[in-house]
């Protein structure tokens, strides 16, 4: 059996819309984050790996294994969709038990594997209410609790820190971190790397349903770092300002903005540069009223999903 | 090469984990009777079921029984089988129960549980129908032997003599295989409704109206129809009255063998045509 | 920010009267019911038996064609108030049809999405919104019942001779009171069916059944206990009577097994208190879960 889930150009389409676009990667265990904006084929590619939709063209395989043939497959997967929905009438441990009693354990290991589960995923008393009656973080909880409960080898969560709040959020990440040095593979999808990036391996950038960058977060990072970066500051001395800049960073281009009121600066290293404009606004000789980047290719996509703000690095 | 097909095709059959899939089915039946059975959402389906039998028993309480007034009452049961039964109370109660089972899931965005669960799709479907069946079954086939007995109970020994006599026997015992092909039979018809479509309820109608025109059609056309199998299984033939009138056009008889053979051939075939279909089904809830 | 930059203002202009909303959520329903292409469909087959009536009533005018085609029996093809009961009740079918596609596309999928918290948030109240919605079923409705039966009537007095049309008045009346009171207790049937089954897929079937299923049940009633009250709930068979009523058209049930007006009226008018009842309890903008 391999141990890698791999896409081999892989593609999607809902009719005439794009879902995912010839995406080819490979998959090693531990933690691997999915990121990208709305839109972008995160959930796509996950329910594209546990069969709930079929390629439009390309192979899957996740650790060898078929969708196709569900006792097999989905003894060794977990998926915690994005769904927000649950079967109706249900009880929370109810919910987590009904779907552990499918795989054919008898009932005091199901009793076992549900309440483990349930701990986990630290669903406190809320475990013995009716699903319906949840909040946003317990329906994300439960799911979560659903999805781990028969200690799969693969988890596919999506946007599992989505309504959670900040201690939940803390909790869930160390949660997925010990899965992963217990040697679980984690696919994880989120729209903000910054949040994930801590415990992740690995992580694949994608966006518009196309495959952008992966590997290494550092190397991500780096690559992305070392890409020059176009930024607009709208401001009252545009000219003084990019002197000053230039003076102090790797700026590789200056423009001034047609109406004489802003620059457009081009600079190597964005994380440095943010920090020095921080210091020129703190003085108070240039008047900033806006900064925003200015590209409008995939760079600017690399800004949002890096979420560099001065404080990374 | 035939030869070699149908050992390897065999050997398949063998090596499938046969009494895993035993348990997953009984489990799922079992999820699936909790909530058509044992829930508030399900009270209309006991209110389909057992209103005649209520009524039947007001009438078993309140009112007097001459005993000239028997047969009168044994075409009233027939009818209430043919005319309420098959047309309304199983029509409407399947519509409900298998409707729900795959499209109902889809509705309510559930689905998905079941499709990551290690059940073969297969399974899954199959589980569903029993389990779907079962309710239907236990439900109608209960309040009919119920309508049956408070019907003659109300006579006194000579009521009881009939229920336990040959021909009161033999009325039950086909008032209830009557019962059980139209669930099966209208079951599997709305389970594959509700799979191609995204309302079954406009397809149901047309399938009511066919029904209703059933009778007056050429014979060839007759045996495409639920009801056509059932009415020639009826014990007490009733005379028809009105819009009625058409119900009963008599052409060609068949055997009561015959038309449950025919009813279950068409359960099956539309079972492994449904099969076929969830294999192929997409989760896309967005289009729903 | 300091305080003298706090410049936010609450809207304080102009708004429109009560009604004028009511009337943008019955536009919105309304453009919603006709966005499929099922209803259009509907809606052209609705009219359909209107211009074989129509046609009908050009033949009972013409003296040639009736020469032709009745053969010297003059009775067969007299326009009056039979003729219009059968007209009535057609369309009236058809209403219900139409209903039974329209009634749930209006409320179910504003509670199967959960946007009834979001609608009931703006300054509308839920009467105002059942209003709206009652509104547009209600002349969708009302464009292939009254209107159309009138239209037939006019026809009828047009191309026939003078005293005709005084001399049948009351069948008009009969037309436009009998199908309003049907349209009005349908319009509020389907909408209470559709809040209460919350999904489009069930309400359709759910609405069907609500009609068929106690009239199935009347009958047993009926045949059972032997009396004539079990009809009381085959809601096809009193309207009938009431529209024959009505128009004036000749009993046709026996004088015995007949059901008095006031009876009909009082049952309708308790289906109706039910209805409102079911929408009383189902529109809110929350919904609790026990347990
Ligand atoms: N059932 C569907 N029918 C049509 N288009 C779909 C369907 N599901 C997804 N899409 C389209 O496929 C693309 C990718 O959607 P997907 O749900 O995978 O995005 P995502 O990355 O998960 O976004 P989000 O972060 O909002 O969850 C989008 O353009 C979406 O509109
Ligand atoms: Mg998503």
């Amino acid at each position: 059996m391999s141990d890698r889930i791999v896409f081999e150009d892989v593609s999607k389409f809902y009719g005439e819309v794009l879902g995912v676009n010839r995406i080819s990667l490979s998959i090693p265990p531990g933690i691997t984050t999915l990121v990208g904006p709305n839109g972008s084929g995160k959930t796509t590619l996950m329910n594209l790996m546990t069969g709930l939709v079929q390629p439009s063209s390309g192979r899957i395989s996740v650790l060898g294994l078929d969708p196709g043939d569900a006792t097999g497959f989905f003894r060794n997967v977990g998926y915690c969709t994005q769904f927000d929905s649950f079967p109706r009438g249900i009880v929370g441990w109810q919910f987590v038990l009904d779907s552990l009693m499918l795989h054919g354990m008898n009932k005091a290991d199901a009793y076992k594997l549900t309440m483990e589960a349930l701990d986990r995923a630290q669903l406190g008393d809320a475990a013995g209410r009716q699903i319906a009656g949840y909040s946003k973080g317990m329906r994300q909880k439960i799911r979560l609790a659903q999805a781990i409960a028969h200690h799969p080898r693969v988890l596919v969560l999506d946007e599992p820190l989505n309504g959670l709040d900040p201690v939940a959020r803390a909790e869930s990440l160390a949660l997925f971190e010990e899965l992963g040095r217990e040697g679980m593979h984690l696919l994880i999808s989120s729209h903000i790397l910054d949040e994930v990036d801590r415990i992740s391996d690995r992580v694949v950038l994608i966006t518009g349903g196309y495959l952008i960058a992966e590997g290494n977060i550092h190397q991500v990072r780096q690559e992305v770092r070392d890409k020059p970066m176009q930024v607009l500051i709208r401001c009252d001395h545009p000219e003084l300002l990019a002197s000053k800049m230039f003076a102090i960073n790797h700026c590789v281009e200056a423009r001034l903005h047609a109406d004489g009121r802003g620059v457009f600066l081009r600079t190597a290293d964005i994380d440095q540069f943010y920090s020095l404009l921080n210091g020129i606004a703190v003085e108070g000789l240039v008047k900033i009223e806006s900064v925003a980047p200015a590209d409008d290719d995939a760079n600017a996509i690399y800004q949002y999903l890096i979420g560099s703000d001065g404080s990374a690095s | 090469m035939m030869n070699a097909k149908a050992e390897a095709f065999k050997d398949d059959l063998a090596q499938q984990p046969w009494s895993l899939y035993l348990t997953q089915t009984r489990r799922l039946t079992v999820i699936e009777l909790r909530r058509n059975l044992v829930s508030w959402r399900a009270s209309w389906i006991y209110f389909l079921a057992f209103v005649p039998t209520l009524i039947i028993f007001i009438h078993l309480l309140f009112d007097s029984h001459p005993q000239s007034t028997m047969s009168d009452d044994s075409n009233v049961l027939a009818g209430i089988v043919q005319l309420y039964y098959i047309r309304l109370g199983i029509f409407f109660g399947c519509l409900g129960i298998f409707s729900r089972l795959i499209r109902g899931e889809m509705i309510e965005r559930s689905l998905h549980f079941y499709l990551l669960a290690p059940v073969r799709r297969e399974i899954l479907l199959l589980s569903k129908f029993i389990a779907g069946s079962v309710s239907a079954l236990l439900l109608f086939v209960t309040a009919i032997v119920a309508d049956f007995v408070l019907m003659y109970a109300a006579y006194g020994p000579a009521g009881r003599a009939y229920i336990l006599s040959a021909t009161g026997l033999a009325q039950l015992e086909a008032y209830v295989a009557i019962a059980v092909l139209a669930c099966l039979g209208y079951g599997a018809v709305f389970l594959l409704l509700s799979m191609m479509f995204r309302n079954p309820t406009p397809a149901a109608m047309l399938v009511l109206g066919w029904e209703a025109i059933n009778p007056v059609m050429p014979s060839l056309l007759q045996k495409l129809s639920v009801a056509s199998y059932l009415r020639h299984m009826m014990p007490v033939s009733i005379a028809g009255e009105g819009i009625f009138a058409l119900l009963t056009v008599e052409t060609e008889p068949v055997s009561g063998w015959v038309a449950a053979l025919g009813l279950l051939m068409l359960t099956a075939v539309v079972l492994i045509y449904s099969c076929y279909r969830i294999r192929k089904l997409e989760i896309r809830y967005t289009t729903e | 920010m300091s305080v003298y930059k706090h410049d936010y203002r609450a809207y304080t202009g102009e708004v429109t009267p009560l009604w004028t909303r009511v009337n943008v959520l019955a536009r919105y329903a309304f453009s919603e019911a006709w966005s499929s292409k099922i209803t259009v469909t509907l809606f052209t087959l609705s009219l359909a038996p209107i211009i074989v009536f129509l046609i009908l009533i050009y033949v009972a005018n013409n003296p040639i064609a009736r020469a032709l085609i009745t053969r010297g029996n003059p009775q067969a093809f007299a326009i009056d108030a039979k003729f219009f009961l059968k007209v009535i009740e057609m369309q009236s079918w058809c209403a219900l049809v139409v209903t039974a596609w329209i009634a749930p596309r209006l409320i179910s999928f504003d509670l199967s999405d959960n946007a009834l918290p979001i609608l009931l948030s703006h300054p509308i109240s839920r009467v105002g919104y059942i209003s709206g919605k009652f509104i547009a079923l209600f002349s969708s409705l009302s464009a292939i019942t009254w209107f159309p039966c009138l239209l037939l009537f006019a026809y009828q007095g047009y191309s026939s001779a003078e005293h005709w049309t005084a001399a049948n008045l009351p069948i008009a009346f009969g037309l436009l009171v009998g199908s309003l009171i049907w349209i009005a207790f349908l319009s509020l049937l389907g909408l209470a069916l559709s809040s209460w089954v919350k999904w489009r897929v069930v309400a359709t079937g759910v609405i069907f059944a609500a009609v068929f299923v106690p009239a199935g049940v009347g009958g047993i009633v009926t045949a059972i206990m032997r009396t004539k009250w079990g009809f009381l709930l085959n809601l096809p068979f009193i309207m009938s009577l009431l529209w024959q009523r009505l128009l004036g058209a000749p009993e046709f049930m026996r004088s015995g097994q007949s059901i008095p007006t006031t009876a009909i009226v009082i049952m309708l008018g308790l289906a109706c208190l039910l209805c409102i009842a079911m929408l009383n309890a189902r529109i809110r903008a929350r919904e609790v879960v026990r347990g």
